[in-house]
């Protein structure tokens, strides 16, 4: 097997979890979700609009998300939500250099300061978050 | 228009959109998730015009927050003028398709042609 480089590796490399930390991890939920989100929203609108064909073409269409399987999708889609929020928060204040520590002369072992305990309990809190507001879901919706 | 510019835009339109969206989940929930959602209780809430505009500025934010994500995105794989040209102007027109779409829907119904 031939030693790749493993800036390289295209895709696979930047979806590629297990290298760096938690951090890698929540770059990558970040866009996970972006992308899940983003699909929701445009199914979402497409949903909304069969209220133009009347109560029958709506109802129609709302049988279709009133399932198990459409339940569930909404909670994943809860989850996504709360998780893009909180982390996107999270990196908006990063970005504004809140939170990513002082600036210092790079010894080693060459510690990112940025990527410091808050950024990562931060990370840790939109998981979390996530999967609460995901339950929160489900029992609102399998509890009518 | 300068990437640092786009990113304040990308970051605005996320704080507004997430306390908007916010009160749409709200109002699902005070009136009940199902009762929510029946055709009679949909119709009185896009006739209402503050919750009618309410998703509309729903829509334009989201539409310009996820598709510029998008190109983010499709930009962090791959880069060269002609593709990012290409990808920049594809989000911008899909930007303008989704909020056509979306307020043909909210327009029709709260001005009743429908």
């Amino acid at each position: 097997m031939t030693n790749q480089d493993e800036h390289k590796e295209g895709i696979g490399g930047m979806i590629n979890p297990r290298r760096y930390g938690v951090e890698r991890v929540a770059y990558l939920l970040m866009r996970l979700s972006g992308l899940g989100l983003l699909a929701y929203f445009i199914g979402h609108i497409y949903e909304t609009s069969t209220i133009l064909k009347g109560q029958v073409g709506w109802n129609e269409f709302l049988e279709l998300t009133q399932t198990n399987a459409g339940h569930a999708i909404l909670a994943i889609v809860i989850a996504m939500c709360v998780f893009h929020t909180v982390n996107g928060i999270r990196v908006m204040l990063g970005h504004g250099g809140i939170g990513v520590g002082k600036p210092a002369r790079p010894d080693y072992p060459y510690t990112p300061a940025s990527q410091n305990i808050r950024h990562k309990i931060g990370i840790y809190s939109a998981i979390i978050l996530a999967a609460i507001a995901m339950m929160y879901g489900l029992t609102v919706m399998f509890g009518e | 228009m300068r990437e640092s510019i786009i990113m304040k835009i990308h970051y605005g339109t996320a704080l507004a959109a997430v306390a908007l969206v916010a009160v749409h989940i709200l109002m699902r929930l005070t009136q009940g998730f199902a009762e929510s959602l029946q055709y009679d209780s949909v119709i009185t809430n896009y006739k209402f015009l503050p919750y009618a505009g309410m998703l509309e500025i729903i829509l334009i934010l989201l539409s310009i927050h996820g598709f510029n994500g998008l190109r983010v995105i499709l930009l962090e794989l791959k880069q060269g003028r002609a593709y990012e040209k290409a990808v920049s102007y594809g989000c911008i027109v899909a930007i303008i398709a989704l909020i056509v779409y979306g307020s043909r829907t909210i327009i029709m119904v709260n001005t009743g042609m429908m």
